[in-house]
């Protein structure tokens, strides 16, 4: 009977440990399974003075673009190096317009910079990406994205073959760029992330990138300059690059339902309207980018997360998530509500692994046992005092033999 | 291994950079004569080699911005025009009654109008204010009000700029005789000081200066620059006595006190010329040399041609030669560079340096103009004023076709405005002082310049052969020295002697410089007395000076070696000061420093060559045959002479000095060692 009942201890122990150990592992399989959760963008006009208005105009015309498809501006980071609205050159005191027709002011009461004027600079830049900040900078200017965030950089300025030039002062090389993009995934700053450059030379700047995750899409490649769109000869200025001009252009016509994906973003850049050959770099991308659709990035449109009971949705470990998308149409409801019927514990969280079965992964194998054992005890104070007897054994044991 | 013996028996090799030296020197003769033709060849070269001028700041974005100039405006402005006159036909006091008129249309539009009283400066010598502005002296004390004339100065406020810079518009007008063509630049003025009351894009505030030119224009606006840029404090910012003011009956709009806006970016000196050209188009003529060469920014003279082609049509000049137009030898080369380029773009495609004979006569005829003007060191107008203070400013000459009647003024003002307008607009766009472009250049056309980097090449060609032959003389006298007699102690110290009656002749040079300062203290004397003065004193001090130091009769060629070393150093030093006069003085300077020898030890042929270059090597003489060839003036007389050195020194020009203590001593101390007894 004591025997017995050592070895019961020692099976309960051991049990206890194995939980402990199972629990790390599953945390940290976690990394590249997490769930698109939210969606950020960082606009940043990199470049001063009055005959730049055209790259204020184009920040300014992606977060009102990115703000229509419903990323909320608390999760827009809008960078502006200087403040064309208030330059007293400008014709239009307080506006900003992207178009020569001057229907529609950018710069309207709704648009929260987040970094302007000469805080727009290499090191804020990157700070904000890898989100090392000073204690006292506002929740407003960090970006808070986490593992499960989409991410949207957009860069316009003036730029050559490996840089980007800010404030006519410094520059952000490629391999800076690089750099915190990698710590960026280091610190699981974010899930997917896309890099919009609006400059000469873009591609160039993508040149260093290693990290999985990220897409990027440049205005012109090596050797090729990125052109302004059209000269507004009232306010004197050009108004908006043509890179940026086809951009709007093609989100223009959609709305936060519309499902088109990245590479029709990719395939409307026409070469010659450009004058520069758009540069995509998606090796660092899994997915497909035919599948993925634009919203991802420049919207807010998420996977949501069906679950039985408010307590898992929160644990974020065992959480599931339905292949189903809001975006796809009344059609993917059918899909959801079959997909919501199946197991929760069976599903797995990336979506290219099919599920897998019991037996299948030791992994799983391990967590349904201790489920089923969890289960199976009514009294967590038992399982709590057998555990500390059990380990003040193996203390003592262990004492016994060392000796 | 088998080369150490021959090594070890012949003398320790030097580096090649010495070596290079040694055998340039050893072959002084062959390198002077190439180097001085390829010197003058470059020259020739210069118009081929011009480049296109482009717009080099990007802020600028001159023509960007359409037009804004409304009928409104010229309407207006010309109803100006018509005061003007009719004020000019009746009035009898128009130093007063004009300026006044101007200021009440100036506080009528809106913006803040002061005058500014100034008296006539005389240009007097001043030996020791020499490239300093004269102080005010109290010589104006029992003036009488008559002898003030009033600058108008307007200013509009930039609305939301930070005040902190300014354009500046200037229309010269004598009120005296108020001509329609200065009428018509107030009208201009006016309409475009009209459209920028309203605007709501000036970043920099808008200066219109009326200047009253009756003692000058140059005058006008030196002194109203001047007081600009003197600061005053408390209660002595009111410059004159209360008396001569005008009677003030635009209620108090207009100050006594000058006003100030910011630091000037940029100003334009607007003028309408008197006869207009028989063109078929509508010209403009850009002036732009300040004092001693200076240029302002090429930037400013690209925004306004580009504005004035690309955006009025008018046909862009600068000033040119005309009777260079005509020449053979100038169309000889232009042929021949025609032809070469020919061939050469006929061996290789990709190879388009050859221009047209018509652009070649064209380019030159404009190149030699504008090496002049700047060699002159004189103003070419008031703009020169303003590049005293560091600001870039240009005269903009506008020849209409006809502008008689009416619809044709109104066609003048529309488009002269919508020019300045366009300028105006550019240059506000700038942030920082014009910098992007050339400072140093020289123009061939409107379009196409040459800049320092390329110049530069004609004019050290030209020098280079200056110290090989110094050297050359040096070493070789040395040699000969020690090969006759080896026992004298500081045989290498024998170029002292020469140097002392160098030395001695260009203090001469000093002394004759300064004369003119004396000679003006003579009471009542002619232009000719004065000049024969000035000779005669300086021939004197020459014999006096050459008397009391009598130096021993050094060898000819180590005089000469130091002549040569001194004249190159005093063009390098000129090329730095003003390139214009240097590459001029290096044209007839070199040939005669290279040549000149003893008539003893030269041969015939080229005892005659020095002499005929020593002659024309004098600048009285280099005047007049520079004029007679080129036809500048007619009449030569020693009176004109006279009055081209007057107003050298009277605008403070270096190239008086260069004359006096550069050229003149090297002219002296040829003649001496081409007359040494040897």
């Amino acid at each position: 009977m004591r025997n017995r009942e050592i070895n019961n201890f020692l099976s309960r122990s051991i049990l206890t440990t194995l939980l402990v150990i199972t629990l790390s592992l599953s945390s940290s399989s976690i990394t590249h399974a997490a769930v698109h959760t939210n969606n950020w963008a960082v606009l940043v006009c990199t470049s001063r003075f009055w005959f730049n208005y055209r790259h204020m105009a184009n920040t300014l015309s992606l977060y009102r673009t990115v703000k229509r498809l419903g990323i909320p501006d608390e999760r827009i980071i809008l960078m502006l190096a200087d403040d064309m609205a208030c330059n007293a050159r400008n014709k239009y005191p307080a506006q900003v317009f992207n178009n020569e027709n001057h229907r529609l002011n950018l710069y309207g009461d709704n648009v929260e910079v987040d970094y302007r004027g000469y805080e727009v600079t290499v090191e804020n830049f990157l700070r904000v990406l890898t989100g090392r900040h000073e204690n006292a900078v506002p929740r407003s200017k960090r970006l808070l994205s986490d593992e499960g965030s989409h991410i949207l950089l957009y860069m316009t300025g003036h730029g050559g073959d490996e840089f980007l030039k800010f404030q006519d002062s410094e520059e952000l090389q490629s391999h800076d760029l690089a750099d915190a993009v990698k710590q960026m995934k280091e610190k699981r700053r974010f899930k997917e992330l896309l890099i919009m450059v609006d400059t000469c030379q873009a591609a160039t700047l993508f040149s260093q990138l290693q990290s999985p995750g990220v897409l990027a899409i440049g205005s012109s490649m090596k050797g090729e300059n990125s052109y302004s769109h059209h000269l507004d000869s009232d306010v004197g200025v050009s108004v908006v690059d043509r890179f940026t001009f086809y951009t709007l252009a093609f989100f223009e016509r959609l709305n936060m339902y519309d499902n088109a994906s990245l590479s029709s973003l990719f395939s409307s850049f026409n070469p010659n309207l450009l004058m520069s050959t758009a540069y995509y770099r998606t090796d660092l991308y899994q997915e497909q980018v035919e599948k993925v659709p634009v919203t991802n990035f420049f919207g807010s449109v998420m996977k949501t997360i069906h679950t039985d009971s408010a307590y898992r949705a929160t644990s974020g470990k065992d959480s599931s998530w339905v292949k189903y998308d809001v975006t796809s149409g009344q059609s993917d409801d059918v899909d959801a509500r079959r997909m919501t019927s199946s197991d929760p514990e069976k599903q797995v969280d990336h979506p290219d692994i099919k599920l897998v079965k019991g037996g299948g992964c030791p992994h799983a194998d391990w967590w349904n046992a201790i489920v089923e054992k969890f289960q199976g005890i009514k009294n967590g104070d038992m399982i709590v005092n057998y555990g500390l007897v059990g380990m003040l054994t193996l203390v003592a044991v262990s004492t016994w033999q060392s000796s | 291994m088998a080369s150490t013996p021959e090594t070890e028996g012949q003398k320790p090799k030097h580096r090649p950079i010495v070596r290079i030296g040694i055998f340039i020197i050893a072959h002084s003769f062959i390198v002077s004569v190439v180097c001085c033709t390829a010197g003058v060849l470059a020259l020739l070269l210069l118009p081929v080699l011009a480049k296109k001028t482009y717009v080099s700041e990007n802020a600028l974005m001159p023509g960007s911005a359409i037009p804004m100039i409304t009928d409104q405006d010229v309407s207006g402005a010309n109803n100006f025009i018509n005061e003007l006159t009719s004020l000019n036909l009746k009035s009898q006091s128009l130093n007063i009654e004009i300026p006044r008129l101007i200021a009440l249309h100036m506080a009528n539009l809106g913006g803040e109008v002061s005058y500014h009283m100034f008296q006539n400066q005389p240009n007097k010598f001043h030996p020791l204010h020499f490239f300093t502005s004269t102080d005010t002296e109290a010589n104006n004390v029992n003036q009488t009000c008559e002898s003030y004339a009033t600058n108008t100065v307007g200013i509009i406020r930039a609305p939301r700029g930070d005040g902190k810079e300014s354009i500046v518009l200037v229309t010269p007008y004598n009120p005296v005789n108020l001509s329609p063509n200065e009428t018509l630049s107030l009208g201009i003025a006016y309409s475009v000081f009209s459209l920028l009351t309203q605007v709501s894009w000036l970043a920099k505030d808008i200066i219109w200066l009326a200047a009253d030119s009756q003692y000058g224009q140059y005058n006008s606006v030196a002194a109203w620059l001047k007081d600009y840029h003197t600061p005053s404090f408390g209660g002595f910012g009111k410059l004159h006595d209360d008396e001569c003011h005008i009677s003030n009956d635009i209620a108090t709009e207009v100050s006594d006190t000058l006003r100030r806006a910011g630091t000037m970016a940029a100003a334009l000196v607007i003028k309408v010329a008197n006869t207009g050209e028989a063109g078929e188009q509508d010209a403009l003529n850009i002036y732009a040399e300040a004092s001693n060469g200076q240029m302002p920014n090429l930037d400013l003279i690209n925004v306004v041609s580009y504005l004035a082609v690309h955006g009025q049509g008018l046909r862009v000049q600068v000033d040119k030669l005309v009777s260079l137009l005509d020449s053979t030898w100038l169309k000889f080369i232009g042929e021949v560079f025609e032809t070469v380029g020919k061939i050469a773009r006929s061996v290789n495609p990709q190879w388009k340096f050859g221009i047209s004979v018509k652009e070649y006569v064209e380019g030159s005829a404009t190149l030699v103009s504008s090496l002049y003007n700047q060699a002159l060191g004189v103003p070419t107008g008031s703009h020169g004023a303003f590049r005293d203070y560091q600001v870039d400013a240009i005269t903009m000459e506008i020849s209409p076709k006809l502008f008689s009647n009416s619809k044709g003024r109104q066609t003048e003002l529309f488009r002269g405005g919508r020019l300045v307008e366009g300028v105006i607009r550019s240059v506000n766009n700038l942030l920082e002082k014009f910098h992007q472009s050339f400072f140093l250049y020289l123009l061939t056309s409107s379009n196409k310049f040459v800049s320092v980097g390329v110049y530069m090449i004609a004019f050290l060609l030209l020098v280079a052969p200056l110290p090989v032959l110094a050297a050359s003389l040096f070493s070789d006298t040395i040699k000969s020295y020690v090969e006759s007699e080896k026992n004298e102690p500081f045989k290498s110290w024998r170029w002292l002697y020469p140097t002392k009656t160098v030395f001695l002749v260009h203090l001469w040079g000093a002394i004759v410089s300064l004369l003119p300062y004396f000679i003006y203290q003579i009471p009542d004397s002619q232009p000719t007395s004065r000049l024969l003065i000035w000779a005669s004193l300086s021939l004197f001090i020459l014999f006096v000076l050459g008397s009391f130091f009598r130096a021993r009769s050094a060898e000819w060629a180590l005089l000469k070696s130091v002549t040569v070393s001194s004249a190159f150093i005093g063009l390098c030093l000129m090329s730095v000061i003003n390139f214009a006069t240097a590459e001029i003085g290096a044209l007839l300077l070199v040939p005669m420093c290279l040549m000149t020898k003893p008539w003893r030890v030269a041969g015939k042929v080229q005892s005659a060559l020095n002499l005929v270059l020593v002659i024309i090597g004098f600048p009285g003489a280099t005047f007049f045959v520079v004029k007679s060839v080129f036809g500048f003036e007619n009449g030569s007389s020693l009176v004109e002479f006279w009055y081209w050195v007057e107003s050298l020194w009277a605008w403070n020009s270096a190239t008086y000095i260069y004359i006096c203590m550069v050229h003149l001593p090297c002219w002296v101390l040829c003649i001496y060692i081409l007359l040494h007894p040897c």
